[in-house]
Parts: C-alpha cells; structure tokens; sequence
C-alpha cells in the first residue's frame, strides 16, 4: 500500500485507530457524522424544499427595499470596500508564498473528500405526503450520481498526480486566493438555479425551471472581482514604493470609511446648500482657528498654568449644550477640542508635532463636518417602510457600527473602572453594572420607546441610531470587562518600568498597557464581536427588517407573485448558512492576527 | 557636591516600617552597593529616589531636586534615574530596539533616526547588536538584563539603579551582566546597586552600605566592610553568605 501517501496513512493509525477502544469509537464517530450528513444532504434536495424561495428574494435579503433605480449605490459601496480591501491586501502583504505542492496536496484532499462525500450521498430522502402519511422518494438518481463522481474523481486523480510530480514552484498566498475566488465568480457564469419564470399570461411556469444567474447578478460581481485584482496591484505598487504614510492612512481609511457608505453613498442624502453655509462651514472655521490657537499656545508656559481649567471648562460646556437646540456638529467639536486638549501636550512640543498635530486637526474637523452633514441630512431614497436600510446591509451596519462605537466606549469604561479617581471610578462601574444586568432586548424597546421621551426636545435620532447608541453601550460594557481583564493580566513591573523611564500617564496606557492587553483578550473579544452580529438580528423585535426577519417573517408570507407561504426551513437554512460563513471567515482570519501577534510573547 | 541626599526617610507598608530614617549622601561618579538580608528595606530605599515608592517622611534630593508630590520633579528626576529590575520588566509586544528607542522618542522628543543610532550603539556597548530586532521573549536572560540595562541609558541618566539585576539569572548569564556593569562603573556612571554579588561589590563599589530592617546598619569602603566589620549583625550577615 505505499501507493498512497504513507504520512497520511500514518496520521489515520496514530490518531484514529492507535487502539481497539479508540477504533471502536473513531467508527462510532464516522458512522454518526455520515449519517447526519446524509440526512442534511436528504433534507437539502428533498421535492419538499422551495429553495426558489431564497434565489427569487436574494435582492430582497441583501438590500431589502431599497430603490431599484438606486440600486448602483449599494454596489458601489461593496465596491469601494474591495478596493479598500484589495489595497490593503496589497500593502500588508506578507509575501507569503504557497508551494506548488501544498497548493495541488489541498486540492487532492478537497478532491477526495468531495469524490467520498457524492459516494456516501444519500439516494433516497423521506417525505410527508399530504395525507400525514411517510414515503420515500428519490433525490438523486444512479445517474445523476455518476455524473457527479466522474468530475470530481478525474480531479482528484489529477491532483493527485500532480502532487507526486516535483515541480518547484510557488505562488503568492493572496494571489492563490483571490484566484480562487475567481471560481467562485466563474461559477456564476456556469451553474444553473432554479428560477421562478411567468408565461405569458403571467402565470407561474411549474416545475421551476433551471437558468443561468440573471446578468444585474453576474456582470457586477464580474467586475468587482477585476476591481479586486486591480486594487490588489495597486496595494503591490505602493507597498514596492515604500510609502510610509500609508501606512497610518489605511487603518484610518478603514475607520472613515463605513460611515461615509453609511451616510453619503448609500444614504443619498439629500444636501441643504444654505444649512452648509450657515452651519457647517462657519464652525469649520470656528474650530479650525480654536484647534489652531490650542496647538499654538499649549507648550507656552503661562498657559500651561490654565490648561486644566480649559479642559474642564470645555468638558463642561460639552456636557450642558449637549441638551441644547444648536447643530449636532457643534456639540461633537466641542468634544474634540476637549480631546486635542488632552492630547496636545504629550504631541505638540516640538515644531514638527505642532504641524502634524495642526494637519491632522484640520483634516479631521473637515471629516467630521462632511460626514455628519451626509448622516444628518433626510435620505433621497424613498421606501415604504420608513427606512432605507434593510436585510443583509441593515445587519451589516449594526454589527460594524456597533462594534465601532462600543469598542472605544469599552476601553475608557475599562479604564475609567481601574482608574484612581473615585468619582471616575464609581461612574464607570455603576454604568458597567446597570448596562450588564439587563437584557440587551429590554434596551432595544428603550430605544424605540422610551429613548426619544428622555431625550430634550429638538433633539431626534433615527430609529437605527437609537439602537446603536444602546448598542454602544451593551456592548461597550462587555467589552470594558473583557478589557479589564486584558488589564488586570498585566504585571506591576510594565507599570514600574514605564515610570521609570519617565512617561506620563497617557504614554504609558496608549504605549505600554493597552497594546498588551488587546493582545492579550483577542480571542475573547472575537468572541464578543460575533455575539454582537448575530445579536443584531434581535433589532427584528423593535420593527427593523433584518436579514432574519425577512427569512423568518418576510417571505414565508408572501403570496404573490410567487407564492412562497410556508417556507420558514428553507429560508432559516440560507440564513444559518450566511451567519456561519462570516463568522467563520472572521474568526479564521483573526486566528491568523492572533498567531501573527503572539510571535514577541512566550 | 552629593548628587543623592536623603535624611530621614522614613516609609511604612500599613504596620510594617520598612525604612526607619535613612540618611545618607552619594557623590557623583559613586558606586554604591547596598546589601542586607531580604526585607531589609534596600529594594525599597532605591525605589523611593525615583518614585516608584512614595516615601512617607524626610527628604530626598536628586541633582538638586526635591522629591515631592509635585509631578514635574517626579517627572523631572525619573528622567535623569535610569533604573534596571530583578525581572527585567522589557516591554514584550515591541521588539529590542523598539523598547530602547520608545523612552527617547516619546519623552526626550527626539527623532527615530538619531534614538535609533543611538540605541545601536548602546547595544554595541552592552554587546548584543545582533539581536535588535528580536522580541524580548526571543532572547535568554542575561540578554534581557543587558537590554534594559541599554534602555535605562538611552535616557542618558544621571545615576542608574540597579535593583537585584543578577537575582534572576542563571549563573552562567550572571557574569555577563556583571561585566557590562562593571564597564558602565568604570565609565564614570553614578550607581547604586542593590546586589548579592560580594565579589562585584568588593571588585567595583566606592563604598558598601549595609541594610538591616529598614536601617543603615554600616557603611564602609570595602576593604574594611569585608576584613572589619564594625557591628555584630554585619559580621553574622557576611558569614553567612561568604
């Protein structure tokens, strides 16, 4: 038998069949996963599945009612987040190369698993007739079965010729995986689903018949692959030239830019010309100069002499016109300058610090004033339900923006729980608390209900903000105990040595204690990070459409055109399928950064 | 002119008098050993001239600067102290020269470039150059101890404290940190080193000052610390590790 691979043959007897007791039970085990194979596979090609439930609603799962006509916008936004990607790909790569071997060893293993999965396929599914009665009924017939073996085995046998010849060659990892994505758009091209189709009378044409995938489908994933390959060269060319700005500017591009797709391109929001003359361009100025004469000043030691009172001052004046009827821009500069304040001293005491202190300020109030103009803004796109966010997008904003905001908002709890000050201390704990203990649903209906009662009048969000500033803080107070754990973790002599060659406080926790302890709950914080997107879909409770709500609620009650009453399974099915896909994606991925980052530890 | 002035401090740990008025002056370019018995109160005397402790009475005036609770001495004498300690304390998330060009950058405000050359050097000097770019975690203890020995100097202190750097070692990595010791003393580095190592003290040290439950017992050059001893404690003490 050294035919086969003999590495592989040996992990089989050292893992699965080291001993009688452990073959016994390594059988058990296959015998089990086989079956529950079969039954899904059964369950899945059953006559009894309207899987045409999900392909003929697929627009409705991901945009859910946005404007037909508008529809490019959403496209666009998934556009403009692959460039970002393909850049970024591009510029961090790690020139990690795949051998020639254990790319064609992949697809021999893929192969034969597939090759073993279509033989062990079931062919007959049970179903329930309409008499209550069971009765078996084929699902894949000796035919049908051969037609699928015979591919599947030909490639298995050619990779595995392949990976018996030695050719030395390797290609780079990310490249090899983009192009396997192209697969997964060439696909697209090639299979046939089933499609619901009218005759001419408008009636539905029974059984569904199998067409390739609609063009608006295959022609922009068409060409949001290229623009994936195009970005990906870009990131290559500028990673070659060195730029090192870049890399700062990506990570913050990566911030930037959701909340522009949030509010500008998917948005559309509809601009006020006067409102940007009358409110966002004199505040731009104002803070311009207010930033400018801070940066200019601080170091200045008369002024030192004020600069607590300054602070507290404008953190003052932060927290009392947060209750007035002035521009939300104003309120958020405010807070900044409080920021800048707290930040300048450590930065701007050099002329160099002072300019880039000065350019990031002005860069970053402009941002700020032109995305809170696009937020704030009424949307163009008119739907009937109120809100232009629906399905796969609405879940995507809640788990980005969620995680967006509550993150930061978890690190100054966590902070402000370890803190020295009492006062903080006391505060932060007692928010901790309270959020924590209870339910995050119980907080949704306080966003819809009672959220807009506490708040002042004139000042009105959005249903979909509501839910993300209670969200910010759920979430945020898991996060902050997760990341007082990644704080408690780290030892006295970090705090002693970080004194002891002379930083003061902001260094020390920016520098010192939080990258460590980041790192050292990722994996915890993955894990929250996951709970707070499947989460989202608890926002169906409050009257958004998620992407459950329409699989649970939404098309297993539409009758018309096509009549889909009662198709719960198949649609929760897709929708597991989607969740599962993501999350595991993620967490793969993260996986990845853990390993990455936990080189300098040990 | 003493660069360290200290009278009467004195520091407790809730009931636990750990330091009982100490005085004592040390002169620039002196190298001072501190030993005694463990929880003798030296670790702590060192750490309260930097302010890693707070000393709860007396005085202490480094280079001219009084210790007190304001933040700008404190500030002011941490960066003129170099300190190293028994665990290392390296910063394990940032490589080798990371750790050592983190201090100038951020607090001196100098540019990458000029801490990055300088950090070279002081590697050259402590002799590991080679291992720059390596993570703390990577490199064995006595290479540790001899990077936050180069971290502690590329402050450019004053005076540099050594809190028990060779405790945690193996015996063979012990003497390589001794020997980079030994060439900052002969430098004319102001030191304090809190230490075992009798050997290094009687080969290095201007004078050794004996610690017993938090007070100065004796303090002599170390010719006479070793051959004659003056109190019954120190005598007890130095037959017991010599």
């Amino acid at each position: 038998m050294n035919f086969i691979q003999n590495k592989q043959l040996r992990w089989l007897k050292d893992n699965l069949f080291s001993s009688v007791g452990s073959a016994i039970i390594s059988l058990i085990t296959l015998y089990l996963l086989a079956g529950m194979y079969r039954g899904t596979v059964g369950f899945i090609l059953s006559p009894m599945r309207k899987w045409t439930a999900v392909t003929y609603n697929m627009q409705l799962y991901m945009i859910f009612n946005y404007a037909e006509g508008d529809s490019w916008r959403a496209w666009a936004s998934v556009g403009v987040a692959l460039f970002l990607i393909g850049v970024t790909l591009g510029y961090w790569n790690s020139g990690e190369k795949s051998s020639f071997k254990s790319i064609s060893t992949g697809l021999f293993k893929v192969f034969t698993t597939l090759t073993l999965l279509v033989l062990i396929a079931p062919r007959e599914t049970e179903v329930m007739n309409n008499d209550g009665s069971r009765s078996m009924v084929e699902v894949i017939s000796s035919s049908q079965r051969i037609s699928f073996l015979i591919p599947v085995a030909v490639l298995a046998l050619v990779s595995f010729v392949l990976t018996r010849l030695n050719i030395e060659m390797s290609f780079n990892r990310t490249k090899t995986i983009i192009f396997y994505l192209g697969f997964l758009v060439l696909s697209g091209w090639i299979i046939k689903v089933p499609t619901v189709t009218f005759d001419a009378s408008g009636n539905r044409i029974l059984p569904d018949v199998y067409l390739p995938v609609a063009t608006t489908t295959t022609i922009p994933w068409t060409i949001l692959y290229g623009v994936l390959w195009v970005s990906l060269f870009i990131g290559l060319f500028l990673q070659k030239k060195g730029l090192k700005p870049l890399k700062r500017i990506i990570p913050i591009t990566w911030v930037i830019l959701p909340l522009y797709l949030f509010s500008w391109l998917y948005k559309k929001p509809l601009i006020e010309l006067n409102k940007v003359f009358t409110n966002d361009v004199p505040g731009v100025l104002i803070f311009w100069t207010i930033g400018f004469l801070i940066i200019r000043y601080i170091t200045n030691e008369k002024f030192m002499q004020y600069r607590n009172y300054l602070t507290s001052g404008f953190l003052l004046a932060t927290a009392s016109i947060l209750f007035l009827r002035i521009p939300f821009l104003f309120k958020v500069l405010t807070f900044s300058v409080v920021l800048l304040l707290l930040v300048a001293p450590a930065i701007a005491n050099t002329a160099e610090g002072k300019r880039n202190l000065l350019l990031i300020w002005i860069v970053a109030i402009a941002v700020v004033a032109f995305l809170l103009r696009g937020s704030g803004s009424p949307t163009g796109i008119l739907t009937p339900t109120g809100s232009f966010l629906g399905g796969f997008s609405l879940t995507w904003v809640l788990a980005i923006f969620g995680t967006y905001v509550s993150f930061p908002f978890g690190v100054m709890l966590a902070l402000g729980r370890t803190s020295n000050l009492p006062l903080v201390r006391v505060i932060c704990t007692g928010i901790i608390e309270i959020v924590r203990s209870v339910p995050y649903i119980t907080w949704l209906f306080f966003a819809s209900v009672m959220l807009t009662v506490f708040m002042p009048e004139g000042v009105e969000f959005n249903l979909i903000v509501r839910v993300l500033i209670v969200t910010a803080f759920f979430s945020g107070a898991y996060f902050a105990e997760n990341i007082r754990g990644g704080l408690q973790s780290i030892p006295k002599g970090q705090y002693e040595a970080a004194n002891a060659i002379g930083m003061n406080p902001f260094q020390r926790i920016s520098l010192i204690v939080l990258p460590q302890a980041l790192r050292a709950i990722i994996p915890t914080l993955v894990s929250s990070i996951i709970t707070a997107f499947k989460d989202s879909s608890l926002v169906a409770i409050i009257g958004l459409f998620d992407t459950l709500r329409i699989g649970s609620a939404v098309i297993p009650t539409q009758s018309s055109p096509v009549n889909f009453v009662g198709t719960q399974l198949d649609n929760l099915l897709f929708i597991a399928l989607f969740y599962w896909v993501f999350c595991f994606i993620f967490s793969r991925r993260t996986m990845k950064i853990e390993k990455k980052l936990g080189l300098g530890e040990r | 002119m003493s660069i360290i002035k200290t009278k009467n401090v004195k520091k407790w740990f809730g009931d636990f008098q750990a330091l009982d008025g100490i005085s004592m002056e040390i002169e620039e370019k002196e190298v001072v050993v501190i030993c005694g018995p463990s929880g003798s109160g030296k670790s702590t005397f060192i750490r309260c001239i930097n302010r890693l402790e707070q000393h709860q009475e007396g005085d202490i005036i480094v280079d001219g600067i009084e210790l007190t609770n304001d933040l700008k001495n404190i500030d002011a004498i941490r960066s003129e102290v170099g300190m190293v300690f028994q665990s290392f304390n390296l910063f394990p998330h940032l490589t080798v020269m990371q750790n050592i060009t983190l201090a100038p950058i951020w607090v001196r405000k100098k540019t990458r470039t000029d801490s990055e050359k300088k950090a070279m050097e002081l590697l050259e000097r402590v002799g590991i150059p080679e291992q720059a770019e390596k993570f703390p975690g990577q490199l064995s203890g006595g290479q540790q101890q001899r990077v936050a020995i180069a971290r502690a100097l590329a402050m450019e202190p004053k005076i540099m404290l050594f809190d028990e750097p060779t405790s945690a070692l193996d015996p063979e990595m012990i003497k390589e940190v001794l020997d980079v010791m030994k060439e900052l003393a002969q430098s004319g580095m102001t030191m304090i080193v809190v230490t075992h190592e009798m050997g290094f003290a009687q080969e290095v040290a201007d004078r050794i000052i004996f610690f017993d439950e938090g007070k100065l017992v004796e303090q002599n050059n170390p010719h006479d610390f070793f051959n004659n001893p003056k109190s019954d404690r120190t005598k007890l003490f130095l037959s017991q590790i010599l």
